[in-house]
């Protein structure tokens, strides 16, 4: 499979965009662990008009994840601690890859990973057993899981995983998603940029908790869980222009925008902002129809604007001078 | 649109049209007891459906749609439904008119909210080539911010819906006696479940629980056969009797029917109906958790079949969330593993279910 994206019609803008060596027909992806495996949303929506397929994260070995509850909705919001539930590596080559290849779309696989083996391990295998894998995303920020923080917080570490994992994979799209629950984000940006990575996507949930005041406990049985939804939005646009400000423009790693996007004004945003494509999570849960609704609008929109590429508004976004906003800063 | 185009090729062949997102119009909402209503909604479209499966709802308050409404007659709003027109606020300078709560999106949900389809009736289109017109029932109790937005609904507005979910109830062919166990906001199911059987002709018992007689969802007409304190499975149940089932009444404090809970009813009658057995019994179970899990427990001492219909906070209700675990463990399975409550489920034999 080529996944060369066909040409608009014309006077259609252009929606297509490149990510490390994938070429997406449009920006509108899935987020990790909001589309399982693909097959469960086959009844809601045409997933082959997507832009790229995003699994849900795969381990080296089955997991089960954490006990119930695993999630609780907030206001405009909703806070999970599924705990990397997944079939394993093994039954997701041999069950799920035959389903991945029919969907005609660029397929990114998201690894977990506790010690820096793990990731490697299944990248490595990812990149030489399956061509319908197109894209492999660090997930180094998973926030559910004890030990797997430190790689999304810690540059240094995270540098040593981004590099080794780098050495072992070499046809697919290496990409890193940071977790937002870091003082700067830039920083670990630029780590892992520095030590090979080809792409990144932010953001991840941000750590939370909700608390059961009957019980005086957490409402989750992990204690916290990660938050995502339109309650984050505004804070993962500006990570998102922080990175591409900071980082990204300037090594031409291209953005994955992510965090509360339910509209096609959402994604707008994110793309204004630095983001080259932007994924759809959580909203997902309510609507699994709403990223080929965000490409329509987002078509209108550039139709409005005058714009034949979607490029054209990547990163276009006009900032107040320094001094002149006042505020805050 | 095309819908699953990459996997769901079955559809095609045998004509059934996939589960989806459909538009739901409100025909009526009707008030059932304190604190719990019926909402009918009319389904263009609508895939089959067996008992157990659920949809998923998402509503604005006032059923918000950006389509202009038709004004609806009076005459379409439910019995019971007197909210159907404006509130007179009455107000004096002792009790001046307040608003009450300026925390607006406390009052917003952000997800759907999953309900068991209660009943269903199917009407052919006027013309050959139109679209078949389901109406869905489904009851509910209002208990958080769904269920009020809910309660707020009027003939004519729209809710957005996902269905039908889950796997139901499976009907064995051996069957030929089926105990229907609905507990508080489990027994909406029973009631699809025990129309289904009438159709089939298999006959049914039922045990409709609740926690106060003031809480109790179903009719019971004035003329209903009495008392209702003793394990007799009597015609008093009207939603069952006009099925030909009899039901047997229980609630926690006594108010109605027998006093404790509907385990308590289910074991009484099954003390008196010693013949009762696995071979061509099942026992059908919806309701609170501690509840389901007696109810197997009972079903389990008598070597009864026992089908169970749980739920688990979700998110989604497709199995993608992966929220709505349940600890599942068949036996001649050497460990457990979770299923999802929304497609695994919601029904499991409660054999196979690690209870919390």
């Amino acid at each position: 499979m080529n996944n060369i994206a066909a040409p608009p019609p014309t006077g259609e803008p252009d929606l297509s965009v490149r990510l490390g060596n994938m070429l997406l027909a449009n920006p509108v992806m899935t987020a990790s662990g909001t589309c399982g495996y693909a097959d469960e949303y086959a009844d809601f929506t045409d997933l082959s008009q997507l832009g790229a397929f995003v699994t849900k994260a795969i381990s080296k070995t089955p997991r089960k994840g954490n006990e119930s509850y695993r999630v609780i909705e907030t206001r405009a919001g909703l806070l999970n601690a599924i705990g990397l539930a997944n079939i394993g590596l093994a039954r997701f080559l041999k069950e799920k890859i035959p389903l991945l290849e029919k969907m005609g779309v660029p397929v990114i696989v998201n690894v977990p990973g506790w010690q820096i083996e793990d990731y490697a391990d299944v990248a490595e295998r990812l990149d030489h057993e399956s061509p319908v894998v197109r894209g492999i995303e660090l997930n180094v920020s998973c926030p559910n899981v004890k030990s797997g923080l430190s790689f999304g917080t810690d540059a240094v570490r995270l540098a040593q995983l981004v590099a080794a994992v780098r050495r072992r994979v070499s046809r697919c799209t290496l990409i890193v998603k940071l977790s937002p629950n870091v003082t700067d984000i830039a920083v670990t940006a630029r780590a892992a940029v520095e030590a090979g990575a080809d792409c990144l996507s932010l953001v991840n949930t941000f750590t939370a908790m909700v608390v059961d005041i009957e019980k005086g406990r957490p409402w989750l049985a992990n204690g916290v869980g990660g938050l995502s939804g339109p309650a984050i939005k505004p804070i993962a646009v500006y990570m998102v222009h922080r990175v591409y400000s900071q980082v990204a423009r300037k090594h031409q790693i291209p953005l994955i925008g992510m965090g509360g996007i339910q509209s096609w004004s959402d994604a707008v945003e994110f793309l204004l902002a630095g983001a080259t494509a932007v994924a759809v999570g959580t909203a997902l849960f309510i609507d699994p129809a709403i990223p080929l609704k965000i490409c329509e609008g987002l078509r209108e929109y550039l139709t409005r604007k005058e714009k034949k590429n979607v490029i054209e508004i990547i990163g276009a976004l006009a900032m107040p001078e320094e001094g002149r906003a006042g505020g805050n800063s | 649109m095309r819908r699953g185009l990459c996997f769901r090729d079955a559809g095609a062949v045998d004509g059934t049209p996939p589960r989806g997102e459909f538009t739901g119009i409100v025909r009526a909402n009707q008030a059932l007891c304190r604190e719990h209503y019926r909402l009918t909604l009319e389904v263009v479209g609508f895939p089959p459906s067996t008992p157990g499966q659920f949809i998923e709802i998402l509503s604005l308050p006032g059923g918000g749609s950006t389509e202009k409404r038709r004004p609806t007659p009076a005459s379409s709003a439910g019995p019971g439904d007197e909210t159907a027109r404006p509130r007179e606020w009455q107000w004096t300078a002792a009790a001046p008119p307040r608003f009450t709560d300026p925390d607006l999106i406390a009052q917003r949900p952000y997800l759907r909210r999953p309900f068991s389809i209660a009943q269903r009736r199917d009407a052919r289109g006027q013309q050959s080539d139109s679209a078949a017109v389901t109406q869905l029932d489904i009851m509910y109790r209002v208990v958080g911010k769904t269920t009020r937005v809910l309660e707020q609904l009027r003939p004519g507005a729209m809710v957005s819906l996902l269905g039908p979910l889950g796997r139901g109830f499976i009907i064995p062919p051996s069957l030929r006696l089926a105990l229907l166990v609905g507990g508080g906001v489990g027994i909406p199911p029973m009631l699809y479940l025990a129309e289904q059987l009438a159709l089939r002709g298999i006959p049914a018992v039922a045990f409709a629980g609740a926690q106060r007689a003031d809480l109790f969802p179903l009719i019971l007409p004035p003329g209903a056969p009495r008392p209702l304190d003793r394990p007799v499975a009597s015609r008093s149940v009207l939603e069952f009797a006009r099925h030909g089932i009899s039901s047997i009444v229980a609630t926690d404090d006594g108010s109605l029917g027998m006093h404790g809970f509907v385990t308590v009813a289910l074991r009484a009658y099954l003390e008196r109906e010693k013949e009762i057995n696995g071979d061509s019994t099942t026992v059908f179970c919806c309701g609170p958790m501690p509840m389901m899990k007696a109810t197997a427990a009972i079903a389990a001492m008598r070597k009864l079949p026992c089908q169970v219909s749980l739920e688990q906070p979700m998110a989604c209700g497709m199995g993608t969330c992966q929220s709505c675990v349940i600890k599942y463990q068949p036996a001649g399975e050497p460990e457990w593993g979770y299923r999802l409550a929304c497609a695994d489920g919601p029904v499991f034999q409660a054999a196979d279910i690690i209870w919390p």
